[in-house]
Order: structure tokens, then sequence, then C-alpha cells
């Protein structure tokens, strides 16, 4: 059964852009890996003959026309969710030098 | 440049598709004028628990863009997440396709002096944009617009197999027009409607060397620029017996040069994921066959058009890239109606390449001018030589801007002031005074010196404001000189 490494925590944090202390890391250590044996039991379910499949709800072609839909909720109240809102453009932390 | 190196060259476009809606949404998808942040909903914001729900119209632009590349659309294809954290990006993933796109294969065709060069592409998918973020000078902040959050994309990827900056060039021009053409997109460059990544790299043997990946090229010229800065940049590099970084770069037009982004992460560290919230795409066959019946004509079948009509190649391409059929303005029935009317079809060119086509590229609602009878008139205006080429092009211009103008439009020239006098006597009346206050030049002119009869015609054209038609005025000026 493959298990997740300190490292690999330390890289899942990084790509999720959070900061995790070293009790954390621990913490997610453990329930990271308790997660992923769960999902592993999957593994030993025989597939074989079965085709491959992306979606378990066997839809297809789920579409709309090319038409402008008012879904009643206004930016300006879409605005309104976020911390930080200057000239009715998203305020953030500086992405360039 | 060192020839010693053999460079290489591929390229990912994304071609913004030509829907009235964004790809999950159905917020309004022109983004170039609207105010920040009014084209979005919770979809392109983010929001949990908001259901993306697939455009048809965009299955339909991409069957469109298959057949241009000259290849049938998959039937099946999937959409996946690819996860990257970055505040242009609110979902946290983008949609796109990844191991199941709706093209594979395909191929784009041009002529560069005068061979014919295939690119293959490897393939093309469908994918929502991110926003837009921009970086006030100065402030600890940046600033985010969502308008362009989910706007639909193509993304084309060519096979390596472009091997200069010229090659380059010509292939995204290519792209560009079968794009244009085939109604995939409205082609606006300058508002990024096709952007153009360029992978190089420089090889001494068989194996491709490594590569730079310089992204965000919005014109044919910066995709040559940047392709040539590379090519320069990793030969001077290995000549010094450095090695090139695999990297993204930028191309800063100021300073004409590629420059070092950030390090890009890894296809892996995306952590792809088909998107449970968007069932499989299946194409109907019989679908496929109805938008090939109703496929718009080529760049191709356009050249062959323009070729019939006598025009030389860079006239037909000059025209090709303005738009021959996909606006309103049908230059082409134009041209063709001057061919069966027997009148002048370069001079047609010219004006609709120097004049028509610039101001419609400033003015987009100039498209509906009416032009038939305004173009005859303004030949008819010249071939009587009422008209000199500088006033003719002015003539033109006010004439598409000004439907009052077109109407009258021989009347409308006369009161701007734009008609030669080529009236014989009322311009001779005009050229006598103009000799008599000048004996000197008279006197060289009957000795001789052709000199003189250039500026006696200035002295003419001084006092009828421009108007006088020069060569009437010098035809003239011999004979009442000749019979002194």
């Amino acid at each position: 059964m493959a298990r997740l490494s300190k490292d690999d925590v330390l890289r899942l944090a990084h790509l999720a852009r959070i900061e995790l202390s070293e009790e954390e890391v621990s913490e997610f250590l453990i329930e990271l890996n308790e997660v992923l044996a769960y999902v592993q039991q999957l593994q030993s379910s025989d597939t074989e003959g079965i085709r491959e499949t992306n979606q378990v709800n066997a839809l297809t072609n789920v579409m709309r026309d090319d038409q402008l839909i008012d879904y009643g909720y206004p930016p300006s109240e879409l605005l309104k969710n976020l911390p930080a809102v200057l000239d009715d453009q998203i305020q953030v932390k500086r992405m360039v030098e | 440049m060192s020839a010693k190196y053999r460079p290489t060259i591929g390229i990912e476009c994304h071609v913004q598709l030509r829907t009235k809606t964004k790809l999950f949404s159905g917020a309004g998808n022109d983004a170039r004028t609207a105010k920040p942040n009014t084209l979005i909903n919770h979809i392109d914001f983010g929001l949990p628990g908001a259901l993306p729900v697939f455009n048809r119209e965009a299955m339909h632009l991409a069957i469109r863009a298959a057949l241009a590349l000259g290849v049938e659309p998959q039937l099946f294809s999937t959409f996946d997440r690819k996860h990257y954290f970055y505040p242009d990006l609110p979902m946290g993933y983008q949609i796109t396709q990844y191991d199941q796109p709706v093209i594979l294969g395909g191929k784009v065709e041009y002529i560069l002096n005068g061979e014919l060069k295939t690119v293959a592409i490897t393939r093309a998918h469908l994918e929502a944009d991110a926003g837009k973020s921009s970086h006030p000078s100065a402030k600890a902040y940046s600033l985010v617009d969502l308008n362009r959050a989910g706007t639909p994309l193509l993304e084309i990827v060519s096979e390596p197999q472009m091997h200069s900056a010229a090659e380059a060039r010509a292939y995204a021009k290519e792209l560009y027009l079968l794009m244009c053409y085939a109604g995939v997109t409205d082609g606006d460059l300058y508002h990024g409607n096709m952007r153009f990544d360029v992978n190089v790299s420089l090889s001494e043997n068989d194996q491709l060397g490594v590569r730079s990946e310089t992204k965000n090229l919005n014109s044919f010229r910066a995709v040559e620029k940047a392709v040539a800065y590379e090519i320069k940049r990793q030969s001077d590099l290995l000549d010094r017996g450095q090695s090139v970084v695999q990297e993204t770069r930028g191309w800063n037009e100021a300073k004409q040069k590629t420059l070092s982004q950030r390090s890009k992460e890894n296809a892996d560290d995306y952590r792809y994921m088909p998107d449970p919230d968007l069932p499989p795409l299946e194409i109907d066959p019989a679908f496929i066959k109805k938008v090939r019946s109703e496929m718009p004509n080529l760049p191709s079948f356009w050249r062959n058009e323009l070729s019939s009509l006598g025009l030389s190649l860079s006239q037909s391409e000059i025209l090709l890239e303005a738009g021959i059929d996909f606006t309103n303005a049908n230059y082409m029935d134009l041209l063709l109606d001057f061919k069966h009317s027997g009148l002048n079809t370069k001079m047609l060119v010219n004006w609709l390449v120097n004049v028509d086509i610039p101001l419609v590229r400033t003015d987009s609602s100039l498209i509906n001018a009416n032009r038939r009878e305004l173009y005859k008139e303004v030949i008819g205006l010249v071939e009587a030589g009422k008209l000199s080429s500088t006033n003719t092009k002015e003539l033109i211009a006010a004439a598409l801007k000004s439907s009052e103008a077109a109407k009258d439009l021989a009347n409308y020239a006369s009161r701007a002031g734009l008609l030669q006098q080529s009236d014989s006597s009322e311009l001779e009346a005009i050229i006598q005074e103009v000799l008599a206050s000048n004996e000197a030049a008279v006197k060289d002119v009957a000795a001789g010196q052709d000199k003189a009869i250039g500026f006696l015609i200035g002295q003419v054209m001084a006092k009828t404001s421009g108007r006088a038609n020069p060569e009437v005025a010098r035809q003239i000026v011999k004979r009442l000189i000749k019979q002194d």
C-alpha cells in the first residue's frame, strides 16, 4: 500500500499555498494516510472487462444554448463577498515585483 | 546568429471563441469595453456549489476549427480540472480538456517564399480563460477583473515543426486566417482574441535541445521577434558553453527582448482530475456533417478567387488579412462587380487596402457603408481627371463616414474643394495671370528649360489652393508659351 511521506504533505501544502506548522504536518500526515487507505480499498475491486469512465451518472452532453442568463446575482452583490474591492476590482496582494 | 544550431519551434495558440456567452455560464463574453467585474455571476466567481453548464456554441465552433484544420473532431471528449492557485483564477482550478481533447491531429499549410510548408497539429482543447490582473505602479496590491474569467478558448498546439522566426510568423498568420475565415473567432488581436506561446529550442544534432517558452504574444510581429530573440539568446549561451534553462519567459515590447518569468509547475503538480460537474461531450456525426455543409470559404478559396482577378500576391494577402467575407463589407462582391463592369480593379484594391480597410479597423460601424455606388462614382471622377490621388483618398474616407456625403458625392467633393480644375477655359484664365506675373520663368521655358514649367505649375497650384489638375495645367502652360 502506497503511503504519503512528510515531503508529500509539504509539497501539497506548497501547491495549495498554505503554511503548516510542524504539528500540523504530523497531524495531516496521519489523516491523509487514513483517507488514502480508505480510498485504496477500490484497488481490490475486480475491474476486469469494465470500460474506464470519468462519470458515474452516465450523462453526456449536458449543454445550454448560447444565450445571456440572468441568474439573479447582480455583480454588486457578488463583490460584497470580497474582503477588499477597489474601483470595482478585486484587490489582492501584489502578484508581481 | 550562429548557423551551427538548428532552431526548432512549436506554437501553442489560445483562440477566443466567437460566442455570446462564456464557456460554462450565461454571462456576456465581450469584455472589450465592459466595466470591471460586470460580466460575472456565481459560476465565473467560483462560488461553492455553482454548477458550470457547457455552452453548445463552443462545440459548434470547435467542430468548425477541426474542419478548418483538415481533421474530424473527436466524437468523445472530456473536461478536466487543472489545479493551481493564482488570484485571477477564482475556482482554484481551470476547466480544460486533458487526456481526451476535442481535436487530435490536423495541419496548417502556408506558403513562405514560394514554398509550401506544412505544420502538423498535435491537439486542440477547449478551456476557460482566467481573469485579468493589473498592477498599479508603486502600490502594494494588484487588481483583478473577472470579466474574462470563463471566456471560451480553444488552445491549438502545433508539433515542433518550424525552424525559423519567419516560419513561426507565417504559421501564426495562417492559423489566424483559418480561424477567422472559419468563423471560429472574431480575431481581434488587439484585445487578445488570439495569443501565442512559442517554444524555442536549439540543437546541434538530431536530439531536440532544452526549450524556453515565451508566453502571451498577441501579434505576428511579436511572434517573429520573440522567436528571433530566443534563437539569438540561446545560441549565445551555447557558444559560451552555458546551457539553456527550461523556463517560461515573457516578451517585453518596450525592451524588444524576452525576460524570465516565474518558474512553472510541472504537469503532475497541476493534479489534473476529471471534472465531476461536467459530463463528457459526445458529438453526433450527423451534426458534424451539418457543420461541414455550412462551412464558410477558407483562405485557400479566397486566394484562388483573388488571383483569378489578377491581383498580386501581396495585394491578395493584405486583403485577406483585412477580412474579405467575414465582415459585412463584402469586398469580394465589390471586386467581382468591378471586374464584371470592366472597371479598374487594381485601383479599387489600392483604395480598399489604403483607405477603406484601415478606416474600418478604427471604426467597425463603417462596415455598413454602402460601397458599390460609392466606388463607381469615385472611379468615374478619377477617370474624368477630376480627383488627385490624395483627394480621392480624402473623398472615400468622407463618403464612408457620412451617408450624406455619399448620397451626392460629386457635389460634396465640389463643396469640400476636393475636385481638380480640369476645365481648361477657367484654368487658362488663371494660368494667363500666372504667366503675366512671372516673365523670367516664361522666358526660361521658351528657351527650353523644362524646370521652369514646374515652377509655373507650382504657382498655378498655389493660386487654385491645389485644386488645379497639374497635368492639364502643364499642357496649357506648354501650349501658351509655344504660342508666344
